[in-house]
This record gives structure tokens, sequence and C-alpha cells, in this order.
């Protein structure tokens, strides 16, 4: 399916993870121009390696959600000219509540939430110049069904699925959309490891019998950012097999 | 670049107004019913064309009551603490706004001016 687009340039955060290189050779196969942001010299390598030879088809850029001035160093690179961003950013603390380390918590949220409002703000007051843009947040079926240990990632990604929600109830009728994607099992980055310890007969709880794979949430991301779902909008997709809805 | 004349062209656009109803003294919220998603896009707007760093909750006074029940409850003296809070403005007014703010949104335009002006003094 050939979607059409209503821009061109799109910040993809957390843009090392499997997920989001993934969907960096989707969008470039669809002449999307994806600028991918990583946290360290390691991130940066990953990016290279995973898209070889497709140098000016991408941008790289440096950010670290725990650092403020790495935003504003962002946002001054990007310029006035963005049209997508797309959100895997999401760091991972699985502690029992009762158990957490309160520095840490501190800390995961202030990254998680308080710096992700950070990037929306500034992304939004670029899209508003247009008036447009799209902004897709990649969440988990875990916001909804925690597993015992997830809490705090839980409650990180509620918390973000609100800040997005707020963005396209608030700048709806300004042409700036949003909307969430839930993926469940996902055969890459942190769903393979997790079914990778906990036995892939977890697989069996989901009425399609596997996990989802990369190019099925890639694919689903890129319909998402297209003008045919422009509707959408402040609201959330599930992508699970049917996990979520069977006991 | 004259101010005003720019924040005039920036008002028209943005709130589709002809712009004979546009001076310094006009409130924005109580007479042109800018909303809050209108003063988001102003404040980006200026932005763009001033090229100054803009305080939204600053340039729109939002705060402005908050600050005065905070001084009233805290026994300070009103004007320097919110002239504190306010550098931009003047303090006659800052007493104008006090003495009018029972009668909804103070807001002029005359002080998205000031800050601008203030601004562009600090750059």
């Amino acid at each position: 399916m050939n979607w059409k687009f209503s821009g061109k340039r799109a910040l993809v955060l957390g843009g090392t993870c499997e997920l989001a290189l993934t969907l960096a050779g989707v969008m470039i196969e669809a002449s999307l121009f994806p600028i991918l942001t990583y946290r360290n010299e390691m991130g940066q390598n990953i990016i290279k390696k995973a898209l070889p030879h497709l140098e000016g088809k991408y941008d790289a850029c440096y950010l670290d959600l725990g650092n403020r001035d790495s935003v504003n160093s962002l946002f001054s690179h990007i310029g006035d000219n963005l049209d997508f961003v797309i959100d895997f950013a999401q760091g991972n603390y699985e502690s029992l509540i009762a158990q957490a380390d309160g520095d840490i918590v501190f800390r995961y949220f202030n990254e998680s939430v308080s710096m992700r409002a950070e990037v929306l703000k500034m992304a939004g007051r670029i899209m508003l110049k247009k008036r447009k843009g799209r902004l897709v947040f990649i969440s988990s079926t875990a916001a909804a069904r925690p597993n015992p240990g997830q809490g705090f990632y839980a409650a990180a990604k509620l918390a973000s699925e609100a800040l997005y929600r707020s963005m396209g109830l608030e700048l709806g009728r300004r042409g700036i959309t949003a909307v969430i994607l839930r993926p469940g099992y996902v055969d890459a980055g942190r769903g393979k490891e997790y079914l990778r310890v906990h036995d892939k007969k977890i697989l069996e709880t989901v009425p399609i019998k596997r996990a989802v794979t990369q190019e099925e949430i890639a694919e689903t991301i890129l319909f998402l950012l297209s003008n045919s779902a422009s509707g959408m909008n402040a609201t959330d997709i599930t992508i699970d097999g049917g996990l979520i809805y069977g006991k | 670049m004259d101010t005003f004349t720019e924040i005039k062209k920036i008002l028209i656009e943005l709130l589709d107004l002809n712009g004979g109803e546009i001076t310094p003294e006009t409130y924005l919220i109580k007479e042109l019913g800018a909303e809050s998603i209108d003063l988001l896009e102003l404040a980006v707007a200026i932005n763009s064309r001033f090229k100054i760093a803009i305080k939204d909750e600053e340039i729109f006074l939002t705060r402005f009551r908050l600050y005065l029940t905070e001084a009233t409850q805290q026994g300070k003296d009103i004007g320097p603490y919110l002239a504190c809070k306010y550098p931009f403005l003047t303090e006659d007014r800052i007493s104008e706004i006090i003495s009018n703010i029972s009668e909804g949104p103070q807001l002029k335009i005359k002080d998205l001016m000031s800050y601008i002006t203030y601004q562009l003094q600090e750059v």
C-alpha cells in the first residue's frame, strides 16, 4: 500500500532500539526522513550499522532525556522543520513498588515523563507554525496490564500516554494530532529478552500464538503517520494478537 | 521594527481580525476573545518574529492573581513583589491591573509590547 503523508521530517525518539531502526528503514523506503536520537556513542554506531549505505536519507542526533541541555540542542539542530514525532524512548526500571529506590524512581520519572513533556512542548511549538503535525507514542500493553515489578514502567507509560492524548486534544484543531500504539509481545528488543527469560510458552496465552513482528509494528506506525489515519486522534490502538482481551 | 505594528499583524492573522479594533490599550482576552490556544500560537509567533525567548506564563500574566494572593497571604508589599515577578511592567501598570482585576483578564496589547521590549534589551 502506498500511503500518502503530509510532511517528510520525522523525529524518532529512542532511535537506537530495534523497532525504531526497522521503522527507519520502512520510512526511508516511503521517502520520509527520519531523525533518530541516540544517547551515547554506542547508540550512534548502532544506527550507522543498521542503516548502511543510506547516508543522507536520515539523520542522527544526540538526546539524553536526563540532560535538559541536550533537548535544547536537539531542537536547535532540527530547526523549524518537523512534521512527525515517533516516540520509542523508554528507560526500564523493574522493581516492586514497596522495594524501590527513591532516587532511582525520581530520576526515572523525570526522564520518562517530565523531559518527555519538554520534548512535546518544543515539537508542538514547531508544528504550530505549520499548523500540522502527527505524534505517535509507542506505549505497551503493560501500561494497562503490568506484571508484578512493572509498576513504574506502567506508570510512566500511562503518564506519557496522557501527555500525548492531551496534545491531540489541545492542538487537534490546529492540525496537530496524536495517537498511541500499544504493542503486546514483540519479537524485538526488550520484548525478545522477556520472551527468552519467561519461556516462549507464554505465547500460548496469545490468541494468534506468536509474538507480533517488528515489521508489523513498523508498517502499522507508517499507516498511523499517513493521511489515511489522520482521523485517529487522542486515542490508543493495541497490537497484541488479541492478548489482553482474554483472561 | 515597530513592536506594535508587528503584534498587530500577528493578531490579525491569528484571530482573523480586520485590525481596526487593535490598539495598545486593547484587552487581548476580554475584547479580542483570545483563547488559550490562541495565546500559545501568539507566543510561538512572537518568538519567531522577534527572535526572543518567551515564557508564556510571564508574557500573558497567567499567574498574576496567584502572585497577588501569595503576596497578600505572606504579608508582603504587593507592588514590589509583583514588580519582581513582572520586571517588564511599570509600577503604574501593575497598580492599574490590581485595581481592575475584578473586572476579568487584564492582559493588554501594551503588556506584550513591554515584554518584547524588555526581552530585546536583555538580549
